[in-house]
């Protein structure tokens, strides 16, 4: 664990590097928050709800939405990998006693722990404007399943991009695959819209889906769009979702290096 | 008129390495073209959900909504198409030092890095957000004659313009901090609110998305034209954002330029 723990030092130190990076992006984010803010505000005019959600309790699912992203999101960690497959930095990893997937798992968690703290900076600063219009519920046991919702989505979240990244061992070019796969993560996931606005059926069968425990699931627990009785078994779909995403990696990663050829010296 | 023919001669040439250079790689024009088509049916997809539930937003029906959003993805379109790569490999060049390279070719830099390569993944699929407003014009009856065509045609290139110089100055951020990745990300955070109706914004709002900065006329104007013809405040307003924000990423740009110590600067 040692190990890992020096990654994830060495992750926060590089990615303090990049902090104006994160600070813009969060900065910009506010506009995201302020086109929420207009659209949905515009859409309520004059409708108590939509859905069965008031205007305070949608726009709460966004800024927790935000929020969390920032947290548990997977930004660019795609990217990252796929840049240390095509230039064979994988190399030194398969010479020592470290586990690629955990160094990058612990790589992405100190990017979190910096873009986190930004986008909860970001929240502050827009809280003013906001503050009147946010409901959270009060319900211990929404933190209770909260937390662990949120640490599967982040594994989910890390394992579909570390699945992406690893596309690199047989295309030269896979930012069009991540790019394919983030809108339908952002639909499907719940950025878009809440998905309960679905019509039910279709709200039904996208709740089986990874996409739904992306992004969705641990905002409508911490936000009260769904209750214990859909959360409970959600939490155990969502679990279910975490291993296979995880094992799908370590299996891409094995079929991966079947490919690989380390050349050099 | 000299000047024009030489920088013709540089884009065509462009052009020319682009499209050869993109058909040797068909395959990722299939991906990056279903990438596009993906992202303009999310925002229909949106549009349907949310008008699911209401019948209009800020006074704009469904397909008045959809003309709106069509002739937005239609700039963003072009932009991608013409301008995009350029523009985005830019800020990686400026911290690599590989943008020696074009400060070393025969023209202005900004006209070179911008317009180096010609994207057809985008322009394909600016027919499609173009059939997504003639279906939308056609389902709400309208039919423009050939003077409204024009003034929609020269309002959308207004509107191209606007965008560049959006990305401009976003990417153009790279000469002062460390790196410009995920800066372009807000751009597209920015542009989000040309997908919004005017009616939509109030107050503090409009003086920041309608007045301040052109990201919500951009589309508007265009769109008004084609569902209430020519309405000279908005052509106006479009003429005078279009002219000012070229003319402010220009001096960003150069004055970018001016802190450039090539590589690692």
């Amino acid at each position: 664990m040692l190990k890992y723990r020096h990654a994830f030092v060495v992750g926060l130190q590089s990615n303090l590097v990049y902090r104006w990076n994160f600070a813009v992006r969060s900065l910009f984010s506010l506009f995201h928050l302020a086109f929420v803010f207009i659209f949905w505000g515009a859409i309520y005019s004059g409708r108590a709800a939509i859905g069965g959600f008031g205007f305070a309790q949608t726009l709460t699912y966004f800024v927790v939405l935000f929020l969390l992203q920032f947290f548990i999101g997977a930004f660019n960690e795609d990217y990252l990998i796929s840049e240390d497959v095509r230039n064979g930095l994988i190399n030194q990893f398969l010479l020592k006693p470290i586990n690629y997937f955990a160094y990058r798992l612990s790589v992405f968690a100190a990017a979190r722990v910096v873009s986190g703290a930004l986008g909860l900076v970001a929240i502050l600063v827009a809280l003013p404007f906001f503050r009147g219009y946010l409901t959270l519920p009060h319900d211990g046991w929404r933190i209770a399943l909260g937390i662990p919702a949120m640490g599967l989505t982040a594994l989910i979240q890390f394992s579909i991009a570390y699945c992406f990244g690893m596309l690199a061992f047989w295309f030269l070019e896979i930012q069009g695959f991540v790019i394919l796969s983030m809108a339908v993560e952002t639909v499907l996931g719940g950025q878009f819209f809440p998905l309960d606005l679905l019509p039910p059926a279709v709200f039904h069968a996208v709740s089986y889906l990874p996409f739904y425990y992306q992004a969705y699931f641990p905002t409508a627990i911490m936000t009260g769009r769904i209750g214990l009785d859909v959360a409970l078994p959600g939490l155990a779909i969502q679990a279910i979702w975490a291993f296979v995403m995880v094992c799908l990696a370590e299996a891409v990663w094995r079929r991966g290096l079947r490919h690989h050829t380390a050349a050099g010296g | 008129m000299n000047a024009f023919s030489r920088y013709l001669r540089i884009w065509l040439a462009s052009a020319r390495y682009s499209l050869v250079r993109t058909m040797m790689f068909r395959g990722d024009l299939f991906i990056w073209a279903s990438v596009e088509l993906l992202w303009i049916s999310v925002n229909v997809l949106m549009i349907a959900v949310v008008y699911s539930h209401t019948s209009t937003i800020a006074g704009w029906t469904e397909y008045q909504m959809l003309l709106l959003v069509g002739t937005s993805m239609l700039i963003q379109r072009f932009l991608m198409g013409f301008f995009w790569s350029g523009i985005f490999e830019m800020g990686r060049n400026v911290r690599s030092g590989a943008f020696d390279f074009v400060l070393a070719q025969p023209g202005d830099p900004l006209f070179m890095a911008s317009t180096r390569k010609l994207e057809l993944d985008g322009l394909l699929n600016s027919v499609v957000a173009a059939g997504l407003v003639v279906y939308s014009a056609r389902k709400l009856g309208l039919h423009p004659g050939p003077a409204v065509l024009a003034l929609y045609a020269c309002m959308v290139a207004c509107g191209v313009v606007i965008h560049y110089s959006a990305l401009v100055m976003a990417m153009s951020l790279s000469f002062w901090i460390t790196s410009s990745q995920g800066v372009e990300g807000s751009y597209f955070t920015l542009m989000e609110f040309s997908r919004l109706p005017r009616q939509a914004f109030k107050g503090l709002a409009s003086a920041i998305f309608v007045w301040a900065l052109p990201v919500v006329i951009v589309s508007n104007a265009p769109a008004r034209a084609v569902l209430h013809g020519f309405e000279p405040s908005w052509a106006v307003g479009l003429c005078a954002a279009t002219l000012a924000w070229f003319a402010l990423a220009v001096m960003m740009f150069r004055g970018g330029l001016r802190r450039y110590t090539s590589a690692s600067s």
